[in-house]
């Protein structure tokens, strides 16, 4: 229990300290990237252009970098090329209008460390966020926890009060990804795309992600957990403390 | 018909009628200059019987005259004939038939002396003779002229007109999505000079138009891509505003249906242009069943969900040439549509065996004419959020890898065939 408690601080401290660079040219993008992930307690710097991102990159560290590679004064991919150079271990999430699998495998073969495409979800860039920044190789970074909750990303497990949840595979994905994206609306079309993937249009109706929602609260219930997920009327849900 | 047969034809027509008249031309003159030379020596004749007869009053010799026949008649009345000239037969007792002769006629009724008629007849067998070895000669000379130069006029046009369908060729070939330009012959004939450049020109231009164009459609869904990631990271964030009432709730929740729309239509463009565009250039051997077992168990849930039943019947053999993200892209549209438009309590069979690709499923009879599922916008009522690109991308895919596709449906039974 102790143990348990320490991680916990831990973690918060983690999330507390975690300091993003946003790379966006487009003004009000970046703004609402800042503002949905500052939500969570990171701390955003932006740059809105090759040069401010190039030097920012050379002067700081941050934990994860997102950015935009299709810059007006320069390509993205060559900042990244200049961190590796300098041996940053500063993490990379690219963002790109072009769908494009080179752009993608190019970006993940210099060192990045996810690439999404433009348009998305929020919640889907802070569930990505924050999977990637749990791939350093501190301690503890492999847990998120919430409460009683918590769960075992190295290994795919949650638990509920130290207790192994008998999940299938997208409901546990589906338990990360409302707890990266704790206190904020996360919608059913989000879900569908973070679970099911954006490449195929799936259907009208999303009466489908109610029934894994409510299959999901049902396992965290019946392991004495509090009911977190709130229906928010019109738009999906909420994780968060009831 | 061909151009070459028909000036051909046209050829043999006019040089066959052409030879016709000048063999009748040559004919009639080669007769004419003989008869004028046998005319002329019956003449000749004629004068010397009649110097003999006035200077003899006597009928000459005649068997002293070779070669003629000369026969003469007493004038009973002094009725004078005219001279006359003709052609006429005689009957031959030596060969027992009857011979050609040129017969010239005339009367000498001098006064005070005899009156005779005399006809002078010459042999004209050994001038047909000549004659009509002359005609053979001339036929046979006519004919191989003829042959000769219908081959030799065939063997020119073809060489003449090779550049022409050379370029005939090369534009029919000619592909606008290769970036190989057509090649066309060398020739220093202006008018095929001038119908090579005007294809040249012509094929360059559909090419940079086409490249322009796909460019253009791949730039504007590109560049479509960040004023919608704005409208959504604005919609994102308008959600999370505390106290909404429940008349905003709604109205953003539509500006975000549609928002949503408006972005799978735009991924789906862009799949299409980015198919057509060639860029998914990599291929290697791929397992179709994995695929299809991938994308049953991503649906799995929502099978359950519309308690749908699947019957499989998946052979390993099925190996296909293409590339990774294009046949998951085409499995996963395939089962995606069976699962949305079936009916609940359903089914889904997916039959894989090494040469087709066959899922059928339940669902609504269509509404649309089964011919146009692949196209493009093609939708029935009863869905108003799909945007109708599916089944095109699956098309553009399966066009690109020449693999054949069709679509059938009975009552409610829908059948998708995919044959490689």
């Amino acid at each position: 229990m102790m143990r348990s408690i320490i991680f916990r601080c831990n973690l918060v401290y983690y999330y507390s300290l975690m300091k993003l660079l946003i790379v966006e040219d487009e003004n009000s993008l970046s703004r609402s990237i800042g503002e949905y992930l500052k939500m969570e307690g990171h701390i955003c710097e932006f740059a809105k252009n090759y040069k401010e991102a190039f030097i920012k990159t050379a002067d700081n560290s941050y934990n994860c970098i997102i950015l935009d590679i299709g810059l007006p004064d320069g390509n993205g991919l060559d900042i990244i090329r200049e961190m590796k150079k300098n041996r940053s271990t500063d993490r990379i999430l690219i963002l790109s209008a072009k769908s494009s699998l080179e752009d993608k495998l190019t970006g993940l073969k210099i060192g990045a460390d996810d690439y999404l495409t433009k348009p998305f979800h929020m919640s889907e860039l802070s569930a990505r966020v924050n999977s990637i920044c749990r791939r350093d190789n501190f301690v503890g970074f492999n847990e998120v926890s919430f409460n009683e909750i918590k769960v075992r990303t190295d290994e795919n497990q949650a638990f509920a009060n130290d207790q192994l949840l008998n999940l299938t595979r997208k409901e546990y994905d589906l338990l990360l990804f409302f707890m990266s994206n704790r206190d904020r609306i996360v919608t059913k079309e989000s879900i569908v795309e973070h679970l099911w993937g954006d490449n195929v249009i799936l259907t009208d109706s999303f009466d489908f992600v109610y029934t894994h929602v409510k299959n999901l609260r049902k396992k965290l219930i019946a392991n004495n957990c509090r009911n977190y997920i709130k229906v928010i009327y019109g738009f999906g849900y909420k994780f968060c403390e009831p | 018909m061909k151009l070459l047969t028909r000036s051909t034809y046209y050829f043999f027509i006019f040089s066959t009628l052409a030879m016709i008249a000048a063999g009748a031309l040559f004919y009639y003159t080669i007769r004419t200059i003989v008869y004028k030379q046998i005319d002329d020596s019956l003449i000749t004749e004629k004068t010397i019987i009649q110097d003999q007869l006035e200077e003899t009053d006597t009928i000459p010799d005649f068997a002293a005259s070779f070669g003629y026949l000369i026969k003469v008649r007493l004038l009973n009345s002094p009725t004078i004939y005219s001279q006359i000239i003709n052609d006429t037969d005689l009957f031959d007792i030596k060969s027992n038939s009857y011979l050609a002769f040129r017969h010239l006629r005339f009367s000498n009724n001098t006064t005070g002396k005899t009156g005779y008629t005399i006809n002078i007849y010459q042999v004209l067998d050994k001038n047909k003779e000549l004659l009509d070895s002359v005609t053979i000669i001339m036929f046979f000379l006519f004919l191989s002229l003829l042959l000769a130069s219908l081959f030799v006029n065939y063997l020119i046009s073809k060489k003449l007109w090779s550049p022409f369908f050379d370029a005939i060729n090369e534009a029919a070939k000619f592909n606008v999505l290769s970036d190989k330009p057509p090649e066309l012959q060398d020739t220093n004939i202006n008018e095929f000079k001038q119908l090579n450049m005007v294809i040249e020109q012509m094929t360059s231009k559909m090419r940079s138009d086409y490249i322009n164009l796909k460019e253009h459609n791949e730039n504007s869904s590109h560049e479509i891509q960040t004023p919608l990631a704005v409208i959504r990271s604005k919609l994102d964030m308008l959600m999370q505003k505390r106290n909404l009432s429940r008349e905003s709730i709604d109205l953003i929740k539509s500006i975000n249906e549609a928002t949503t729309r408006l972005f799978k239509l735009n991924q789906g463009l862009l799949m299409i242009s980015r198919i057509e565009n060639l860029q998914f250039p990599e291929t290697k051997e791929i397992s179709l069943k994995e695929f299809i077992q991938k994308g049953l168990n991503n649906y799995e849930e929502i099978m359950q969900l519309k308690k749908i039943k699947v019957e499989t019947e998946i052979s390993d053999a099925a190996l296909v040439r293409m590339n990774e993200t294009l046949a998951d892209v085409m499995i996963s549209n395939l089962l995606s549509n069976a699962v949305r438009y079936n009916t609940d309590n359903g089914y889904i069979k997916c039959r894989l065996d090494n040469k087709c690709l066959t899922i059928t499923n339940s669902g609504l009879p269509l509404e649309i004419d089964p011919d146009q599922v692949f196209n493009r916008f093609r939708k029935g009522t009863s869905h108003p959020q799909s945007v109708g690109l599916g089944l095109s991308i699956v098309k553009k895919i399966t066009d690109l890898y020449n693999m054949q596709i069709t679509y059938s449906c009975i009552g409610t039974v829908h059948e998708i065939k995919l044959i490689y």
